[in-house]
């Protein structure tokens, strides 16, 4: 299977302080792959530094066949990229529908006066855009929510209206930090299903950061297993599960 | 309560509002602004011109403060632009009154990049006193640069007219600025259901997650201070026509404070919340004034000295009620009292 997405010793330095260090792997274009690390490994700054928010000290990150360490992150939605945020990163004052309509901005073209003047093409690719807003509604079973503000649903219900917005960007590849945390085991659940059928339906390549073992061994076609910023395993989900390094990365030394 | 409405088309997602009630009640309203002068006084008609006046340069605001975020206090500053660039166009370059308004929009945008770009990494406070720094520049600018401005001397422009409207007669000037509020009400609603209004709001609630879902900050920071500019500028240039003689002791930071009350008061972000805060700012000394007719005549004339600090105190009660009692405004005060009819008699 071709790589998709390949890191080739990447690193980052925040002044003496080596977050990610000599990082290389590469994800096979529609896998499941998992970066699991205990906390501080530099995952949530390897996701950084794939959607463009970092730029790398040293190595090279490509995608699709380009380089894309020194893009800007406002391109990278039209690359194919999309993601999702630890934190939940979600524009509360907007309703649903609002959310992900955002994520369709790179795909609509409206200029400030066809805008103003809501006329013609501006219309049409509203109505356009309004309706491919509702598939991912249904895919995502929120129909109910739709013009609810996004500020008042429940933590796991953001978490999916996140994902939804990621999902409207067309992403080839989807980043998806931490998205189960902080989840109860139901709503951890429906997400691991709603992975395994986007990856069915729309053939997205899924990169996730997680800390639930229980997700990241049952989905994961592969896992990367970072450690003080380095790679110290990389694998199938078996092979990680009787890792020694990992192990004592987690436990500590017997 | 009211059951039993559907929506089956985008297209009717996608309407300013599918409901034939408020399309009608809009319809009533609009006839009203348009009879409005045959039924009132001129001083009446001199408020509703202000209070149109105002609607546009909030709404201009209201696209950078409310919708973007980028709080300015540079009101004063933009409108100051747009004024006097309408009142000497016209006056020292024989400038027909049509494109000299369009300049004075055009004359505003420009001057918006000069600081927008500089201050594309500022936020909140710092913004706010950037902004106001310009205001500052601008109106030393046209108090000190005699040759150009007039400078202490302001500049007085005569017997106008607009697309065949006298600007003379009051009622004729009324119904331009009701035309160019109605267009920057239209076009602000429109901009907002669409994908640079959108973009605007994800830079205001969270520039990270705005540049991975494919907006330029530096694009859009310059889109709203542009286009928010541009409105504010004509606002000033309408602000030529109704005094005739302007002078740069009206463009003061209170100016801008009021401007920013219209749209805290009226509701952030909304359109319909600029244009109540406008029309509750600019009637504010108003009713004032007539409450002061039921005070003793000793009081009344006391107070009446000091109306102006009066108005300014009213201005900050204003915004200090508001944010106590309803954060989102008087149109959140709307909403409040819709819902609660709406689902009458279940509601609470």
């Amino acid at each position: 299977m071709t790589a998709i997405l390949t890191l080739d010793t990447v690193s980052k330095r925040f002044g003496g302080l080596v977050a990610v260090d000599q990082v290389s792997f590469s994800v096979p274009d529609g896998a499941i792959y998992s970066v699991i690390g205990p906390n501080g490994a530099g995952k949530t700054t390897l996701f950084n530094l794939i959607s463009a928010l970092f730029r790398p000290s040293e190595g090279a990150i490509t995608f699709d066949g380009h380089r894309i360490e020194q893009a800007r992150t406002h391109q990278l939605a039209g690359f194919g990229i999309g993601r999702t945020f630890q934190n939940l990163a979600i524009f509360s004052h907007s309703t649903v529908v609002e959310n992900l309509l955002v994520g369709l901005h790179h795909r609509l073209k409206a200029n400030l006066l066809t805008s103003a003047l809501f006329w013609g093409p501006a219309r049409r690719e509203e109505v356009a855009a309004r309706r491919k807003v509702e598939e991912i509604i249904d895919f995502l079973e929120i129909q109910h929510l739709r013009d609810t503000p996004v500020g008042l649903l429940s933590y796991g219900l953001q978490k999916r209206v996140e994902l939804g917005r990621a999902l409207a960007t067309e992403p080839r590849l989807l980043l998806l930090d931490e998205m189960v945390s902080g989840m109860n085991s139901e709503e951890t659940e429906d997400i691991a299903r709603f992975i395994l059928d986007l990856r069915e339906a729309f053939g997205t390549t899924v990169v996730m950061v997680e800390h639930d073992m229980g997700i990241v061994m049952d989905i994961s076609d592969r896992i990367a297993v970072l450690n003080h910023g380095a790679l110290i395993a990389e694998g199938t989900p078996a092979e990680i599960s009787g890792n020694q390094a990992v192990l004592e990365a987690y436990l500590g030394k017997a | 309560m009211r059951t039993h409405h559907f929506v089956e088309t985008y297209e009717r997602h996608l309407a300013l509002s599918d409901n034939p009630v408020t399309w009608s009640w809009t319809g009533a309203l609009l006839v009203g602004l348009v009879v409005l002068p045959f039924l009132v006084g001129g001083y009446a008609l001199s408020i509703a011109i202000a209070i149109g006046i105002a609607v546009v340069g909030a709404i201009g605001l209201n696209l950078l403060t409310g919708v973007t975020g980028l709080i300015s206090l540079g009101q004063a500053g933009f409108l100051a632009a747009g004024c006097y660039t309408t009142a000497l166009l016209i006056d020292d370059y024989g400038w027909s009154t049509e494109p000299a308004l369009l300049a004075a929009g055009v004359m505003s945008a420009l001057l918006s990049l000069l600081v927008g770009i500089p201050s594309l990494r500022l936020k909140g406070l710092y913004l706010a006193i950037t902004t106001m720094a310009f205001s500052f520049i601008v109106t030393h600018f046209l108090l000190y640069a005699e040759s150009i401005t007039h400078g202490p001397y302001g500049v007085r422009i005569e017997d106008l007219d607009f697309l065949g409207l006298d600007l003379g007669s009051a009622r004729q000037l009324y119904y331009l600025v009701l035309a160019i509020a109605l267009i920057t009400t239209l076009a602000a609603l429109n901009i907002l259901r669409t994908r640079i209004g959108r973009a605007f709001m994800a830079v205001r609630d969270h520039d990270v997650a705005a540049r991975v879902m494919g907006i330029s900050l530096t694009r859009y920071k310059l889109f709203a201070f542009v286009t928010s500019s541009f409105i504010v500028g004509i606002a000033g240039g309408l602000m030529a026509f109704q005094f005739r003689f302007i002078n740069v002791d009206i463009f003061t930071v209170l100016l801008s404070v009021e401007a920013l009350a219209m749209i805290i008061v009226g509701g952030l972000g909304s359109v319909a919340g600029a244009i109540l805060g406008a029309a509750f700012i600019v009637l504010l000394p108003e009713i004032t004034r007539s409450l002061l007719d039921f005070l003793p005549a000793a009081a009344a004339e006391a107070l009446s000295i000091h109306i102006f600090e009066i108005r300014g105190l009213l201005t900050g009660l204003a915004i200090i009620v508001m944010l106590r009692i309803e954060p989102h405004g008087l149109i959140g005060l709307w909403r409040q009292t819709k819902r609660y009819w709406t689902g009458w008699p279940l509601s609470v």
